[in-house]
């Protein structure tokens, strides 16, 4: 009885791994065999100054990935032969890649949103420093190449939305352009705020000694600084997702139009501010936009403000100390007078 | 009763270093010691009225929004502390806190006119009855500046007895002041907060520097009296000896009798000359204890 039980066991097992390796996805971007070396955890070097570098890349996750119908020479150009050399160059984003979109006919490329980034502050530019083109990221920095996420069915009706598509396109093509969108369409970012702050902060603006080398301006050496003691900052380290991050203000719509405040083509450039503010404040008008997002109070700046912060907080130690020396003064001397902690038999007094 | 044979009844009797005041003579119950509040038998939840219903709703108004208040907004301030976010998660995270606060700041708003208006009523009824006697109200007076001078000279032991005082004494004047200014400029710094574009178009010429002020504000009377009353106002009706556990007040209204004779001296013969039951109560105990009324007018 028992082995006849293991055998159905052991065959319902089999059934379901077949059937679920039946279902997995085609491995379409892999053509030319990449994982054949690729798939091994452990593949990589160690570079000359010691450091271990990992080059594994997990067939599973890459599939589902944004890039996942993208085979790997199509960004990956500069690999001609095989097994090929040690890699010097870096992806270029601005690549043009042998993948149709389902409403284009050009084959795909980041090129327009490279060039908006590459216009923006945070483009490399020929009288950089050699530290600030060290210093300015790369489309890398932000996008790793993420996995689909669905948008909740809760905010955008996925099924009514997709029908809607269909009436043109083939089903196939846009269910994975709308997979690709859909976050894109409620958020500016997929990234949350505070991972935006974070992101901003870690390895650049949240670091004030290297933002005073790099030459930046006193106000954006501590901009990481001031917009946390903002309430959009405060809201935002609490995981608020209706407050505004860095690039909630700092960008448009395109996101990487990221330049300097005195810029005219600056979102927060003095006379775009209205309709920078106006997404999240409706009601937003000339006199709104002067109030400080980055808040700082200091001697120099705001003295009223400065001093008033310090007699507030002189006040506050003043009126606690006293009522609490009064508040033990008098439970000291009423105890010594005959009064009891608990009110018992009628009276708190001893008699 | 045996305490008022042996003498320890009413400090100093025996001593023959009586101040002048120390006995009070109330026509027709007797002459009252100045430390009779150690003899007297109290009921812990009241024994005389205190505070109308409309106080006691009030009073659960006001503290219920200012506890959810605080608990949604410290965090807040101190949003870069380690407790912070799981504070803000109890109310569901911040974007939901927000909405509490709003909520909370509306109820508080209400309690706070709903005070206005019945204190401003019940002052002009009184007005028209020609019962209004501002001794009896928060009014600070200069007598309370005297009797906190008092008072304290007693705690220090320079006196033997404690001032008497009216129905709201020194202390529930100040508290009840810092109320007054904490929760104006509370709404009004929050409303700032809640409507900026509406308060920058109040004030064009200078809506950054108003923002900056109502920042600071809001946040600053916040703290201060988050920390008054989780110090001093807790301990003044919960732990100390007398109140511990609580004082039934903010409940049931009435107050205990030796806490009447003991803080609120003058609202107690008010209290003599108004209720009966009172008066005989004080009179029996008056003659239990053995205090001719003779005594009190030598």
């Amino acid at each position: 009885m028992k082995l006849k039980h293991l055998l159905m066991g052991m065959i319902c097992t089999a059934l379901i791994g077949i059937g679920l390796a039946h279902f997995s996805p085609a491995l379409a971007a892999d053509k030319e065999n990449c994982l054949m070396c690729h798939k091994y955890r452990y593949m990589g070097i160690i570079d000359e100054a010691g450091k271990r570098k990992n080059f594994n890349v997990n067939e599973h996750l890459f599939l589902n990935s944004i890039h996942g119908k993208v085979a790997c020479r199509e960004c990956h150009t500069y690999i001609k032969k095989f097994p090929h050399d040690p890699v010097k160059e870096k992806v270029n984003c601005a690549n043009e890649c042998h993948v149709k979109p389902p409403f284009a006919e050009k084959n795909f490329s980041h090129k327009k949103i490279v060039k908006i980034f590459d216009e923006s502050i945070h483009g490399i530019k020929p009288d950089d420093s050699p530290e600030m083109k060290k210093a300015k990221p790369n489309c890398k920095y932000c996008h790793q190449n993420p996995l689909y996420q669905k948008v909740e069915n809760t905010r955008v009706s996925f099924d009514k939305t997709l029908a809607r598509c269909r009436n043109c396109h083939e089903e196939k093509g846009v269910e994975q352009a709308y997979k690709h969108i859909t976050h894109r369409l409620r958020h500016k970012t997929t990234r949350s705020s505070r991972e935006i702050v974070a992101l901003c902060s870690k390895n650049c603006h949240g670091d004030e000694s290297l933002m005073k080398k790099l030459g930046v301006s006193e106000e954006a050496q501590e901009a990481v600084e001031t917009y946390k003691e903002s309430i959009h900052g405060k809201a935002t380290t609490l995981g608020s997702e209706q407050s505004a991050d860095c690039i909630s203000c700092h960008a448009s719509s395109l996101i990487h139009d990221i330049y300097k405040k005195d810029n005219p083509k600056a979102s927060v450039f003095k006379d775009n501010r209205l309709e920078t503010c106006k997404v999240c404040h409706a009601n937003r008008n000339k006199h709104f936009i002067k109030i400080a997002v980055h808040p700082s109070i200091k001697s120099t700046k705001n003295p009223f403000l400065f001093f008033a912060e310090i007699g507030l907080r002189i006040l506050l130690y003043g009126v606690v100390s006293g009522l609490l020396g009064l508040l033990f003064l008098e439970i000291f001397r009423r105890k010594r007078d005959g009064i009891r902690m608990r009110l018992k038999a009628g009276t708190s007094w001893r008699r | 009763m045996t305490s008022g044979t042996n003498g320890i009844l009413l400090h100093g009797a025996t001593s023959g270093a009586l101040p002048d005041d120390y006995f009070t003579h109330v026509e027709g119950v007797g002459a009252i010691p100045r430390d009779i509040y150690k003899h007297v038998t109290s009921n812990p939840f009241g024994d005389l009225p205190r505070y109308s219903p409309h106080i006691v709703i009030q009073h659960f108004l006001v503290f219920t929004s200012f506890l959810v208040l605080a608990a949604t907004g410290i965090p807040l301030h101190y949003s870069d502390t380690i407790w912070a976010p799981h504070v803000i998660a109890v109310f569901g995270g911040a974007d939901m806190a927000r909405y509490i606060h709003r909520i909370g700041a509306a109820i508080m708003v209400f309690g706070s006119l709903y005070h206005l208006l019945s204190i401003t009523g019940s002052t002009i009824q009184k007005i028209i009855r020609r019962q209004f006697d501002i001794k009896r109200t928060q009014v600070p007076l200069p007598k309370d500046l005297f009797d906190l001078i008092h008072d304290v000279k007693y705690f220090l032991g320079f006196v033997k007895q404690r001032p008497k005082m009216e129905k709201f004494m020194y202390k529930q004047k100040l508290h009840y002041l810092a109320i007054l200014w904490g929760t104006f400029v509370l709404i009004f710094a929050g409303t700032a907060l809640l409507f900026p574009e509406h308060v920058a178009m109040l004030w064009p010429s200078n809506s950054a520097f108003v923002q900056a002020v109502a920042r600071l504000m809001h946040a600053d009377e916040a703290i201060m009296a988050l920390i008054v009353i989780a110090l001093w106002h807790f301990s003044n009706v919960h732990l100390t000896p007398g109140r511990f556990p609580a004082q039934w007040t903010f409940l049931t209204g009435r107050i205990t009798r030796e806490h009447q004779i003991e803080e609120h001296f003058l609202e107690y013969l008010r209290n003599l000359a108004e209720i009966p039951e009172e008066r005989e109560y004080m009179k029996s105990l008056l003659f239990e204890l053995k205090i001719s009324d003779t005594k009190g007018e030598s």
